[in-house]
């Protein structure tokens, strides 16, 4: 018999990095098995109250960490995420369930018959899943309360939203529930989460992951990407899942650009402040999180985008109207099966007439190179991700440039323009207030290098931070 | 928008809509007419085109 190597020790183990975690359990240090387990339990411990998780894959996760101890036993290396435990948004495929996207619409569906790419791609690489996360419905929110499967709370303060779409996930990470966790975002619903849950996120330049396998909410706007505790292990589960896929009409023929050697330096790009739009619709909170970035990164200026609005809108319109057009026949055929709040805003998108729309593709070409030519002069832009930190659960208005706005509609205003042009960007996060704020650093298309290294010398100031403590 | 118009652009639209949802319905309409308007603000160049991912 095997004697099973010894464990270090939890604590460590919580909060240690995924480069670490996975050197240990590639070193026969640490037992996959006994870390999965270990998660588990605080899982079944802590997720009641959070709801992170929309189903717990204890044997899937169970067998996959066996199998990576198994590898270390014969001498054969699982890969560079050995071992490490990971969730995933409830709108990427795991084979033998159904795909719920956060709604009991799709319960019809058949059960998925492989893996999300990006699933098999973390897979390879030693990563174990441990369950599929909560989302508001079709990811259509920021918020994370969803009629079906009830609102996640925020692990820093479980009376608050954790964000959305992709709140779950976030939540699962902020709480060490996971290790990391991929999201979708479409309109902001990895910078949002991350931004209230106090973690770093990921939305790569469109086109760069392929979307295979993943259910669809807008697809000239879709995104994937990672959610981390640190900037080094968002770069590193990045470069695992890069690559191209056929299966994603929409992903570029792109080779792949490592960005984890970028982060050993200290960023020294030209920085400029976001202002106009994304300084007026930020509060102090936010303005003070960008401040410190821009003085930690050398900040030499303020870019206006004049459009920004207008983006924001075309945004807002677009994402209305695929969103209805997506779900036709079930608006058609099974209105009543959809959130109340998502049935309404796809059913007004359903009747939204084209001429609006198609002046949205057309600005979306027009916005792109306005933000290009800041490019220009500069390699970094930095902007806040939400115009306020997390509201409580249900909070019906947000106070925003000295105006009470629905909550719901209008967590975005600061990450919809970005998106709509597809830049990629790190969602940082910044204490400095009872709940954190992120900061958006934004870099030219493909040039996620630039944004993962300016929040890892960030994160190296000391002025971006994830979890330190455990909450709950 | 009355109610009759919002019904009437279901109908052209194939939907037979919930009396109960046209006022939710009603509400995110008029949401969207204002983001139009502010879309519209401006008038695009006609040389500007769409820019939906398209691969032949």
């Amino acid at each position: 018999m095997i004697a099973e190597p010894p464990a270090i020790e939890k604590t460590l183990i919580d909060l240690a990095s995924i480069i670490e975690t996975a050197r240990a359990v590639r070193e026969g240090r640490q037992s996959a098995l006994a870390l999965i387990e270990a998660r588990l339990a605080r899982i079944e411990a802590l997720d009641p109250s959070l709801n992170c998780f929309t189903e717990v894959l204890a044997d899937r996760a169970r067998r996959e960490a066996a199998a990576v101890d198994a590898m270390v036993r014969a001498g054969r290396d699982p890969g560079p995420l050995a071992g490490v435990p990971f969730g995933v948004k409830d709108n990427y495929d795991v084979a033998g369930r159904v795909t719920t996207a956060g709604s009991i619409v799709n319960r019809v569906l058949a059960p998925a018959t492989v893996d999300a790419v990006l699933l098999q791609r973390l897979s390879k690489a030693g990563a174990v899943l441990v369950g599929t996360q909560n989302m508001d419905e079709f990811a259509y929110g920021f918020t994370t309360e969803n009629a079906h499967y009830g609102a996640t709370r925020n692990p820093l303060d479980t009376g608050r939203s954790a964000g959305g779409s992709s709140g779950g996930s976030a939540a699962a990470v902020a709480a060490a529930l996971c290790d990391f966790a991929l999201g979708t975002d479409t309109n902001g619903s990895i910078r949002v989460p991350s931004s209230f849950c106090g973690i770093f996120g990921l939305k790569p330049t469109f086109g760069r992951l392929p979307r295979t396998g993943t259910f669809p909410f807008v697809h000239d706007l879709d995104h994937l990407g990672p959610f981390a505790r640190s900037a080094a292990d968002l770069a590193l589960v990045y470069d695992t899942i890069q690559g191209h896929d056929a299966g994603d009409l929409a992903c570029a023929e792109r080779t792949k650009c490592p960005t984890v050697p970028a982060l050993a330096k200290r960023f020294a790009g030209r920085v400029g402040i976001l202002g106009g739009w994304f300084d007026d619709l930020a509060d102090d909170q936010g303005r003070a999180a960008v401040a410190l970035a821009g003085d930690a990164l050398g900040a030499s200026g303020t870019v206006i985008l004049p459009g920004a609005a207008r983006a924001r809108a075309a945004a807002f319109l677009l994402t209305s109207s695929s969103g209805g057009n997506l779900h036709r026949e079930a608006l058609r055929t099974r209105a009543a099966d959809f959130d109340p709040a998502t049935r309404d805003r796809l059913l007004a998108g359903l009747l939204l007439r084209a001429d609006p729309v198609l002046q949205a593709q057309r600005y979306r070409t027009q916005f792109r190179e306005e933000a290009l030519a800041a490019f220009r002069d500069y390699d970094l832009l930095i902007a806040p991700a939400t115009p306020c930190s997390a509201p409580l659960l249900g909070q019906p208005t947000i106070h925003v440039a000295g105006k009470d706005i629905p909550t719901r509609a209008n967590i975005g205003l600061l990450t919809q323009p970005l998106s709509f042009i597809g830049l990629p960007i790190v969602a940082a996060p910044i204490p400095g207030g009872p709940m954190p704020i992120a900061v958006q650093l934004i870099a030219p298309p493909w040039r996620e290098d630039v944004a993962l290294a300016a929040a890892a010398t960030l994160e190296g100031a000391g002025i971006a931070r994830g979890p330190e403590a455990l909450p709950c | 928008m009355t109610e009759e118009d919002v019904a009437q652009l279901a109908n052209m639209a194939g939907l037979d809509l919930d009396p109960a949802h046209l006022p939710g319905v009603m509400r995110n309409l008029e949401i969207l007419e204002g983001q139009t308007a502010l879309l519209f603000q401006e008038p695009l160049d006609p040389l500007v085109e769409p820019a939906p991912v398209y691969r032949p």
